[in-house]
């Protein structure tokens, strides 16, 4: 794969505008192109040269091209966005609104990925190896449209509004999450191997959150089904046992929550309406 | 203000009879002019080009405390359709409910130089002219509501028509409002416990009064004070198969109120008035009906209400329809109820092809305004965003001008809807002049505007010139081209100065609020202490912070008209 | 209340405009502030433009034209206060009303993690249970007599103990009172009556017709409970929030059961874990009881004219506050734009802050952040913003010497009218804010720049 090297040339101080920072954008260009690239510095018209040094060697099709961004670009937002080809490996900590509506491809963050990671997703992957922020593959504000294919790997822990108003696709978080995993869900997967702070699928009318480590209380708008010794997430199977409930009662849900039974003893008195 | 000569345009101008005929337009101050006898004046050559008089609007939700609600609550209609600020116009946002200078960029880009919101809440008078003084390039203005007012209801239900017409100038004044709205007469007060009207002679509950008192009353009242345009009417059970009904009862029971040719009450955005059926199942079209009537009467006017598939914003004063809707489509709703007066409900709603229902609502809209013969009576609007928004208005046009372009809609809509739609027998086509009266000459009429929609000498020097050669095109098959031509004027003028060229803004101008000041004759009628009293038990404001002050107005225009009472 | 304001607001203000110079706070003339302000917004990269809710909303329209010129971002109190608010109806909408509507027609009073007695104390008298309405009468007399009726009864308890005591004779056991099981009958006629529901007792709670205790932090789940229940579905636990079932089933049957029923709901919520969720579980459960009967929700705000911020940015941008005009155009992220969290991740290089107190109010984080960066401040008083300023210009005071137009909380516009001489010396907010657009236009033409 053909590899373009960014890594700003001085901390960032406002907000940063990178959505040019895409294989689709950055194929067919050369260095010279690629640096007169236009992005947004707070208010004022910058070109990527002027604020990444730049390497490497682009190529004509995107999907044979690998973006590397070294460096502190904690504050540079949309990288990645509305991407549909080609690879991007972000070293540290990603911003805000990393893949943002993107097709497809691949996504990497060595650290911590920001806020809106992965939001209104249409396919592709993107991997976290540390931990991210609120409302990972949600909706814009107002709407209902979440994610709705893809996948998105958090090797750490997610914040609250994990998937909010998500229709289809896969989340994977190894750690845990806050508040609300699965707000409002309408369709898909999502798979929490740790703990969940609570309120997991508030909403939910279809799809199906896994949490196989500690959940303090179920909402009450849910509704114990049955006990099921595993559950399959994305075509591989998880080993329960786990508690199948089905909600959110609130909306007329059918959505399926299930949780791992010998983490969550407080759960235990639920087993008396089976 | 230059001196300005539109010169060997073809012109339609329909309030004077001129059927596009190559003629030039001379503008001298502001206004339409006889000639222009001086020597520095600034040419526009309109040559193979169409000059018709600025577009006129009468019934569009720009502006207001619910149509704001609608905005606030709507983040995810704006945020990919963005207006960026120029040297010469201020940033915005767009879709179905446009920001305030994004609203009056968008309808001077078409042509249009005039706009009236129909539905102002009277006590939120001040919040609808503020954003009224916010939006740029057109002239406006806004109808109170007042077919559920308590101090409308109140003497109507004792018969006391002097005295509700003594009220409504008064309300007419302070609110700075250009005419009687009515929604759901009856209904909106029944709906403040959380009821409804089921006709126009249901009683309305705790005040002893049917909605057909009141369209009779208001009727009446509208005629005493000699307002412009007549009583403005959002039918009782809007929205409900079978409802052709009750647009005919409504249109029936101030027919013999007419006393000559001219019209007495306007039923708006009849689309939605004229469903046939018993349920949505059986529901189908009654237009056929609608127009039959309107085509042996003279005492009715009314706009299509035009779907346009696709995502928009539902936003009306008509609290239980609006209910109803969200029930129907689970989308977000937002109520808000007016005390003493009115309310309001916001719902967004997507328009689909393949839908029964919703197409046999798009054929609707194009029957009524094909079967009813004389333009003078149909206008052209979606009641934006309702039905649609207004961006859409050269899809409209070119529904209206070709049949192809309805034929090739046609294919794609759902197949039931199609068998049961009047279109595929109508052959009928709008013409440049039935098109100039539909969208400017004949809501101007309606309106009582008498120095819009014409182009003769006196007129304000509102004008479109749009870039179709009727020689040269013939829009039954080159409806694209009069889309795009519509879409983007070549020329708008507004007052004079030439403010968009070729789609763009070349210059911001602010426009005029009109509003109506009716003179009491006589002076014992003027609001009367008791009233004063009544109001601190009815309101939570007091009476003197009710008023809108006139300065308040950017640019205030009164049309004053001499009450018989 | 609002006569404090109004007597004491001459103390304490700045005469005239102060300036940075060398480290100190000095007095300059308008026209250096103003110039000095323009300089400090037109340079910013990412300046922000912060309070607004405690002005006039002429003010606030001159404000976002500002905001606009110098691509900066805009934002009101809403953000530290009623934002979840105005998210939850972007998500779910709401059913409201104005308030003559509840004073007129409403049988039935929610209070939730509200307390008007204290914080909006003319709001009983005035809108709700203490006020005459068309179809409903006050229910002071209500209060009156069953406050007269408890004190009685207590008064009987005393006398029979005294009596006891002075006559030798054994004082009966007081009767051991049973646990409230089950709603007071009140609650169910069909005159004005008020439940406050809160996490302890407050001074509205005494006068209510029934006061729930609910626990910290549940109100969310409260909610979805009810929302089940006036289904007539079953909850599989005993308790929610730490009220047993029984009692959310009988409250169930009162919110079924009324005419027109309100819920009021106070910052309480906005505060609490799930912030944003809460209200939307609030706007749901009123929403779902239209299907039964009239329901309306509101919100008890704080901040005079923190509703006029939100309809004048909604108006001219599209969006009710946290707008970013920096690339050209309005977008709105609230987490991303809104003051407070671009603040806390040090984001901006310059503010202008407008009636309002940040130093005081936000999160330690963010005010460091802010104190850092040059600082304009337009305000009617001394603060501790003021302190740490590099400009501040002193303004005349709305609604006292300047007119203007307010929104009240239920979204009624209302004139400022003006009742003392505006100060020479100090112009109105709006004037000052002109001021500087024109300022900032002309260093902007002079110097050829664009901000995008």
């Amino acid at each position: 794969m053909a590899v373009v090297s960014l890594r700003p040339k001085y901390l960032f101080k406002v907000p940063v505008e990178a959505q040019c920072i895409t294989p689709d954008v950055f194929a067919n260009k050369n260095l010279d192109e690629i640096a007169k690239l236009q992005l947004w510095e707070g208010n004022k018209q910058r070109t990527l040269g002027e604020l990444f040094e730049i390497e490497g060697e682009a190529t004509d099709k995107p999907e044979d091209l690998c973006i590397h961004v070294h460096g502190d670009v904690r504050k540079v937002t949309r990288i990645g966005a509305d991407m549909s080809a080609g690879e991007i490996m972000i070293y540290r900590d990603a911003g805000v609104h990393l893949g943002e509506e993107m097709k497809n491809g691949k996504i990497t963050v060595g650290g911590n990925a920001d806020s809106w990671l992965g939001a209104m997703m249409h396919g592709g992957t993107i991997e976290v190896k540390g931990n991210t922020g609120d409302y990972v593959g949600a909706a814009y504000r107002g709407s209902v449209k979440g994610m709705r294919g893809g996948t998105i790997i958090i090797h750490g822990n997610a914040g609250n509004e994990l998937g909010c108003f998500m229709r289809k696709g896969l989340i994977k978080v190894y750690g845990g999450t806050a508040q609300f995993a699965g707000m409002h869900m309408k369709n898909g997967t999502i798979l929490i191997v740790g703990d969940s702070e609570g309120r997991a699928g508030a909403e939910m009318t279809g799809g199906k959150i896994v949490v196989s480590g500690k959940i303090e209380e179920i909402l009450p708008t849910f509704t114990i089904d049955s006990v099921k010794a595993k559950v399959k997430v994305n075509g591989d199977e998880v080993a329960g046992p786990f508690y199948l409930f089905v909600g959110d009662k609130a909306e007329n849900g059918e959505g399926k929550l299930y949780v791992a039974q010998s983490p969550n003893p407080r759960l235990k008195f639920y087993e008396q309406y089976l | 203000m230059a001196n300005l000569l539109i010169k060997n345009g073809f012109v339609y101008d329909p309030l004077n009879g001129i059927n596009g005929e190559k003629m030039d337009i001379a503008i001298k101050n502001g206004k339409i002019v006889d000639k222009l006898d001086v020597k520095r004046k600034k040419t526009i050559d309109a040559s193979g080009m169409i000059v018709m008089p600025g577009g006129v609007d009468l019934h569009s939700h720009i502006a207001g405390p619910k149509v704001n609600s609608g905005r606030m609550f709507r983040p995810e209609d704006h945020f990919k359709d963005v207006e960026p600020k120029t040297e010469k116009t201020r940033s915005g946002v767009g879709r179905s409910i446009p920001s305030t200078f994004t609203t009056g960029y968008r309808y001077a880009r078409m042509g249009y130089t005039t706009v009236m919101d129909p539905a102002m809440p009277p006590l939120m008078a001040r919040h609808e002219h503020e954003e009224l003084n916010d939006t740029p390039m057109i002239d406006k203005g806004a109808y109170p509501l007042l077919s559920d007012c308590w101090f409308v209801l109140e003497p109507l239900q004792k018969g006391l028509i002097e005295k509700c017409a003594a009220y409504v100038a008064w309300t007419m004044e302070a609110t700075r409002g250009y005419a009687i709205k009515l929604v759901n007469p009856g209904g909106l007060e029944a709906w403040g416990f959380g009821g409804n009207v089921r006709d126009i002679d249901d009683t309305v509950p705790h005040f002893n009064i049917t909605p057909r008192e009141i369209i009779q009353g208001l009727c009446k009242v509208n005629q005493l004070l000699h307002m412009p345009h007549t009583i403005h009417v959002h039918t009782n059970n809007l929205g409900k198969p079978g409802n052709f009904q009750t647009c005919l009862e409504t249109m029936k029971c101030v027919e013999n109120l007419a006393n000559n040719d001219k019209p007495v009450i306007h039923v708006t955005h009849c689309q939605f008035s004229s469903f046939k059926g018993s349920d949505w199942r059986t529901f189908e079209s009654g237009a056929e009906e609608i127009a039959k009537y309107v085509n042996t009467r003279s005492h009715v006017t009314t706009d299509m209400g035009q779907v346009v598939f696709g995502d928009t914003t539902t936003m009306t004063a008509d609290g239980p329809f609006q209910y109803i809707l969200y029930q129907l489509s689970h989308n977000k709703w937002i109520n808000s109820d007016v005390e003493t007066e009115t309310s309001a409900g916001i719902v967004p709603f997507r328009y689909k092809r393949s839908s029964f229902v919703h197409a046999v609502q798009w054929s609707i809209g194009l029957e009524l305004a094909l079967l009813i013969k004389d333009p003078w009576k149909i206008f052209m609007t979606t009641d934006h965003p309702n039905a649609a928004p207004f961006i859409f208005y050269p899809k409209i046009i070119s529904w209206l001008m070709s049949r192809a372009a309805r034929e090739k809609l046609m294919k794609k809509v759902n197949r039931r809807a199609l068998h049961k739609s009047l279109l595929p027998t109508i052959d009928r086509e709008y013409t440049f002049a039935e098109l100039a009266i539909a969208t400017r000459a004949g809501q101007a009429r309606s309106l009582g505007l008498k120095q819009k929609g014409h182009l003769d000498v006196g007129a304000d020097a509102d004008i479109a010139v749009y870039n179709i050669n009727q020689e040269q095109v013939d829009p039954s098959k080159q409806y694209k081209l009069i889309r795009r031509a519509f879409k983007n004027a070549a020329y708008t003028i507004k007052d004079g100065e030439v403010v968009v060229k070729d789609g763009e803004i070349v210059k911001s101008v602010e426009g005029k609020t009109f509003w109506v000041k009716p003179e009491l004759s006589n002076p014992i009628m003027e609001i009367s202490p008791r009233l004063k009293e009544a109001f601190e038990d009815y309101y939570t404001v007091q009476y003197e912070n009710y008023v809108v002050p006139e300065h308040h107005l950017a640019i205030s225009h009164p049309i004053t008209v001499k009450a018989e009472v | 209340m609002g006569e404090s304001k109004f007597l004491g607001y001459s103390l304490h203000r700045p005469q005239k405009p102060l300036i940075r110079k060398n480290g100190e706070l000095v007095e300059a003339s308008l026209n250096e502030a103003v110039k000095k302000s323009a300089e400090i917004l037109a340079e910013a990269s990412y300046p922000i433009l912060y309070g607004w809710s405690n002005t006039s909303c002429e003010a606030i329209r001159v404000g976002v034209e500002l905001a606009e010129e110098v691509g900066g971002v805009i934002d009101n109190t809403s953000t530290v206060c009623h934002g979840p608010s105005v998210l939850s109806i972007q998500d779910v909408g709401f059913s409201t009303c104005t308030l003559g509507q509840i004073r007129h027609r409403a049988d039935l009073v929610l209070y939730w993690a509200s307390n008007p007695w204290s914080a909006h104390p003319r709001h009983l008298e005035r809108y709700t249970n203490f006020t005459e309405g068309r179809f409903r009468s006050s229910a002071w007399n209500k209060y009156l007599d069953s406050l007269g009726a408890y004190r009685s009864e207590r008064r009987m308890q005393r006398a029979a103990k005294l009596a006891g005591e002075i006559h030798g004779l054994p004082v009966a056991a007081p009767s051991v009172e049973e646990p409230v099981q089950r709603l007071p009958h009140a609650l169910f006629e069909k005159e004005r009556k008020m439940i406050v529901v809160d996490v302890r007792r407050t001074r509205t709670a005494d006068i209510a017709d029934y006061f729930l205790e609910v626990e910290p932090n549940k109100d969310y789940e409260i909610f979805q409970a009810l929302r089940t229940l006036i289904r007539d579905e079953e909850l599989e636990v005993d308790s929610v929030g730490g009220v047993p079932v029984e009692i959310l089933e009988d409250l169930t049957d009162v919110l079924v059961g009324c005419e027109f029923g309100v819920l009021f709901f106070g910052v309480g919520l906005t505060m609490s874990e799930g912030k944003l969720r809460n209200i939307e579980a609030g706007i749901s459960l009123v929403r779902d009881l239209n299907q039964f009967t009239k329901f309306i929700i509101m919100p008890m705000r704080g901040h005079y004219n923190v509703t006029g911020a939100n309809i004048v940015s909604t108006w001219q941008t599209g969006y009710p506050y946290a707008v970013d005009f920096s690339h050209g155009y309005p977008r709105y992220n609230p987490g991303e734009t809104s003051v407070v969290d671009l603040l806390s991740r040090d984001e901006s290089d310059a503010a202008l802050i407008v009636a309002s107190d940040p130093v005081a109010h936000f999160p330690k984080e963010a005010a460091k952040n802010l104190i850092k960066h040059p600082l304009i401040v337009i305000d009617t008083g001394t603060s501790a913003t003021t302190v740490f300023a590099d400009v501040v210009l002193p303004t005349a005071v709305s609604g006292i010497e300047v007119e203007g137009t307010a929104y009240r909380m239920d979204r009624v516009p209302l004139p400022l009218k003006k009742v003392v001489r505006q100060p020479k010396a100090c112009p109105s907010d709006e004037q000052i804010l002109r001021r500087i657009i024109r300022e900032v236009r002309r260093l902007k033409k002079k110097g050829g720049r664009s901000n995008g």
